[in-house]
């Protein structure tokens, strides 16, 4: 069998694919077109320059460079074509901003890159302001992202077949779990359907609870993908109850792998329930929710308002959506260090949130656990186990190295960020919740107030772009790119 | 889980008691030279202390065996309890702190030579007391040397199977000796000598032989206990060059050292790997922070680039003495300091933190899971000293590490449960369990612990005995399994 090393980078495939990513992205620019016209909000022209040049550069990339292209994609092209693929529909996805004149270059590529990245920190003040097309971008932005730009590839792409299983891996890395069916493009096409399905669900029941079609469509898209973009800069604080609650159900929903709730809805409920995943993320809402209530009400908040506060965020931070509603009068600094916590733990694996993901820290934590056993009992052979399944040791040492590089990169985000001039818990802070793709971070403070990412000096910004991307791609296939295995001009 | 390792604890826990007992007996010196009227209270410290020593070691004499590894956790963890327990008795007899919660934090910061004080000012102590700290770190030093070398050998522990491969041997480049004994006693020989040598050294430099020795006796063990108000910013230039000598010493690996001075030189040449990320490290640490003095803060080069040097080598050899209040320092840079701080000296030296070595090996194993990404069939092992590590080693070490984490993250949480706020948790937290000493605001710097509450000093003094023990010897005494049968 030849190893990837030994042949050629294939340049027309990562081209070809990209290309077709792009001409999607352009398809959903030039709707937006036929949109900003109807509406005649006054971002046609934006959109119609952005839709120009994505449709262009995406056909040469596509009929130019890619023409020829095998359709076989092997190991270093899977990678490449994650971090390729990313960046492009980054730089894509800020055309709009930037031809409509709101924000410059680098403000425009960071609400671009914390869009896809569905991670929800925003460096526009006033998005009321912006035309309702160029809204439903920045949260289409999301939608897109949520399930992951690779997924959306090999749903186009069926027959990726022998590379798609590292494409998947690349994106998703690290959730090692049953597939939804032995094919991958099965298994991906069932998750977009879910996927979809669940957002009209949730535009369903917010257009029954009395939101207009426009406010749901945006809603809908930023909490299903646990993006966090909001289309007013008061929040979700004017949101009526039943919004409020439609939005913490699905919050919830959405941070719950994928799977599972296909595994729900098909009535496999005997893999739904021995889910143990399923069971920590519910454990993990329900005690950090009943502790912050608690910690409000110990501040002289009124029972009703903590606990109202208390199962928003809790939501809100477990599935790394990342919405703010108004505090309570009083706030507890240990809600601070619970939402802290909550943001590194992340949500399940297989889910549009990001964070550590709880199967990866289950596993961790049952390792040391049989590894304190050891201590006291060394002849003992031990094996770790998820849902009655053995977790092979390689597999362990994988997501070690994980976690390992995922904490050094909140480290090393901190020092830049302390560079530009923050003090030390905010910059860990923010380095964190911009990691964990959650999007506002929950200063240890009482400020307080939702972070303006538009002050920040352009370092700062820079390092955050590179932090939510680490985050949303797991960090190895960004990093390979610049590992020299991957050098795409060795043979 | 017989009674007769019970038993065989106590015995050598009495024995370390009675070399305690008989340290502070030391302290009697300068106490009759200066005359400060504390010659009682430590007489009667250091004799009750000798005398419980001689006692427990004398009833228990003929128990000398732990059958049972668990019992290596417990005996580990008991000596340094005891050790500070103990210790406090000089603390409290002279007057020179009545709480017991401030003595026992001093205490215990002393013996796992941590180097995090409650005393404001140290030059209003008497003179037996100031002995009596930077002795206690010497001693402190000693004892992990001595675990370190004599116990893990013997233990066998995985936690400690990276020291056994490098400081006792599982080849023979570390093996310096056949018997365990004679290998401490070189080791120990060893740090006595460069004990003497620093002395030596500062006293040429113009040092008083008072203060030479409670400056050796502080660094050359990472522990950073000053007798000056000002810490290092008191000695001369030359002098503080010397001392960050001892402090680089302090991070390195005793086998090295046995090796380097006993002119061993060619087992030590491919044995390199962990020495020359240690000073890497270095290197690039006084590099950025000389930047970040000479033009952040308009210091001249040459003292920009001493302070750097000097307070480097103090960061990653978690030692903790300070060359100037870095409390006023640039931000980055003291942030800067929490980490190395938390990368720590070599494995197998008296530094504290997680061990370079650690982070070593962490940082090759994500390169080797790129590259088996990749190569899913390829067998390409961590390498380190161009020797593959054991892939069971590979997996401690991260467990090591999360321990670590959480252990911080956990203390984190507790000192601010106790009103401290976040900045000064965080690097209270990384003070103490790293075993530098100074945390950030308050704490940091020139300041000191004393405005903490009980309960976080209690939390500190915990974090400390954690991190000194590397947190996994003394979690698992909290482990329900280990008190079974």
């Amino acid at each position: 069998m030849r190893t990837a090393v030994n042949h050629r980078f294939n340049f027309a495939i990562v081209s070809r694919l990209s290309g077709q990513l792009l001409i999607v992205l352009a398809a959903i620019l030039a709707s937006l077109l036929a949109l900003s016209l109807w509406a005649d909000d006054g971002a046609a022209m934006a959109f119609a320059f952005s839709a120009a040049v994505v449709a262009v550069v995406g056909s040469l990339l596509r009929f130019g460079f890619g023409r020829h292209a095998a359709t076989e994609l092997r190991g270093r092209e899977s990678f490449w074509m994650t971090s390729v693929v990313w960046l492009l529909a980054m730089l894509c996805g800020s055309l709009p901003y930037m031809f409509y004149g709101a924000e410059g270059f680098t403000n425009a590529l960071f609400e671009s890159v914390s869009g896809f990245t569905t991670t929800g920190s925003s460096v526009i003040a006033r998005p009321e302001q912006l035309p309702p097309s160029l809204q439903l971008w920045r949260c289409a932005t999301q939608w897109l992202g949520g399930l992951g730009l690779v997924l959306l590839i090999v749903a186009i792409n069926p027959r990726l077949a022998s590379g798609s299983l590292q494409l998947y891996d690349a994106e998703f890395s690290g959730t090692q779990q049953r597939k939804l069916h032995p094919h991958i493009a099965v298994s991906v096409s069932r998750m977009w359907r879910i996927y979809a399905a669940v957002t009209v669900a949730m535009v369903v029941a917010l257009r029954l609870g009395g939101e207009s079609l426009f406010q749901s469509v945006c809603l809908a898209m930023s909490t299903v993908s646990t993006g966090g973009f909001l289309t007013s800069s008061s929040g979700l604080a004017g949101a009526n109850a039943s919004t409020m609650t439609i939005v913490i159900v699905f919050m919830f929903l959405s941070g719950v792998n994928v799977a599972m709730i296909y595994n729900f809805v098909t009535f496999k409920w005997r893999r739904f329930w021995h889910n143990e995943e399923l069971l920590v993320y519910t454990m993990l809402f329900v005690v950090a929710t009943a502790l912050c209530t608690t910690a409000f009400v110990a501040d002289g908040n009124t029972l009703e308002d903590s606990a109202r506060f208390s199962v928003f965020h809790v939501a809100s931070t477990v599935s790394t959506c990342g919405f703010f509603i108004a505090r309570p009068a009083h706030w507890s600094f240990l809600v601070s260090v619970v939402t802290f916590l909550l943001m590194f733990i992340g949500a399940s694996s297989g889910s549009t949130g990001g964070g550590l993901k709880i199967r990866r820290l289950l596993t961790l934590v049952k390792y040391m656990r049989n590894y304190v056993t050891r201590m006291i009992h060394p002849n003992v052979v031990f094996s770790i186990k998820i849902d009655h399944e053995t977790v092979p040791a390689e597999y362990v040492n994988k997501i070690f190295a994980f976690a390992f590089l995922y904490i050094s990169f909140v480290i090393g985000g901190g020092f830049v960020l302390t560079l530009c001039g923050s003090n030390i818990p905010e910059a860990l802070s923010m380095a964190a919740a911009n990691m964990a793709n959650l999007g506002p971070s929950p200063l240890m403070d009482a400020a307080g107030s939702m972070p303006v990412y538009s002050v920040l000096p352009l370092p700062a910004k820079l390092t955050l772009m590179v932090l939510m991307l680490a985050g949303r791609l797991e960090i190895f296939a960004l990093l390979a790119i610049f590992s020299p295995a991957y050098n795409i001009f060795r043979r | 889980m017989r009674k007769e390792s019970f038993k065989a604890i106590l015995h050598f826990v009495g024995r370390m008691l009675m070399a305690e007992g008989a340290l502070m007996l030391l302290c009697l010196v300068p106490a009759l030279h200066f005359g400060d009227g504390t010659a009682l209270p430590v007489t009667a410290a250091g004799g009750f202390t000798l005398t419980v020593g001689a006692f427990v070691a004398l009833t228990f004499r003929d128990c000398r065996t732990i059958d049972d590894r668990r019992m290596s956790y417990l005996l580990v963890t008991m000596l340094w309890v005891t050790m500070s327990l103990f210790g406090t008795l000089p603390l409290i007899a002279t007057g020179a702190t009545l709480r017991f919660s401030d003595a026992f934090f001093e205490s215990m910061s002393g013996v796992t030579s941590t180097g995090a004080t409650i005393f404001g000012s140290v030059e209003v102590l008497p003179s037996s007391v100031l002995l009596w700290r930077s002795m206690s770190q010497w001693f402190g030093g000693f004892g992990i040397i001595l675990i370190v070398v004599a116990l893990s050998p013997s233990l066998g522990i995985n936690r400690y199977s990276l020291y056994t491969a490098e400081a006792s041997g599982a080849d023979n480049t570390g093996k310096t000796a056949t018997s365990t004994t004679v290998t401490v006693r070189r080791m120990l020989v060893v740090y006595v000598v460069l004990t003497l040598v620093f002395i030596a050294a500062l006293m040429l430099s113009g040092l008083h032989f008072w203060d030479a020795v409670n400056v050796t006796f502080a660094n050359i063990s990472s522990g950073g206990f000053s007798i000056y108000d000002n810490s290092l910013a008191a000695l001369t230039n030359v002098q503080q060059y010397i001392v960050a000598l001892a402090m680089l010493l302090s991070g390195v690996n005793f086998t090295l050292l046995y090796l380097f001075f006993t002119f061993r030189w060619g087992r030590i040449g491919h044995k390199l790997d962990q020495f020359a990320f240690y000073i890497t490290l270095c290197v690039c640490a006084v590099a950025f922070v000389t930047w970040a003095l000479h033009s952040r803060m308009q210091l001249p080069f040459s003292d920009a680039l001493r302070m750097a040097t000097v307070q480097s080598v103090s960061v990653l050899s978690t030692t903790g003495s300070l060359v100037a209040d870095t409390a006023q320092w640039w931000l980055p840079v003291t942030y800067l300091f929490v980490v190395l701080a938390l990368c720590g000296g070599m494995a197998g030296s008296t530094s504290g933190g997680l061990k370079v070595m650690r982070v070593l090996i962490l940082l090759r194993n994500v390169k080797a899971v790129l590259r088996s990404r990749l190569h899913p069939a390829a067998v390409d092992p961590v390498r380190l000293n161009g020797k593959p590590v054991l892939p069971h080693i590979v997996t401690n070490v991260m467990v090591v590490f999360f321990v670590y984490v959480f252990t911080i993250i956990f203390t984190v949480l507790a000192l601010m449960l106790c009103g401290i706020n976040a900045t000064e948790s965080i690097g209270a937290t990384v003070g103490c369990i790293t075993g530098y000493g100074p945390g950030l605001g308050l704490s940091g710097g020139f300041g000191c612990y004393e405005a903490f509450t009980p309960a976080a000093k209690w939390v500190c003094s915990f974090a400390m005995l954690l991190g000194r023990l590397e947190c996994l010897t003394v979690l698992v005494l909290l482990a329900p399994r280990f008190w079974r049968r």
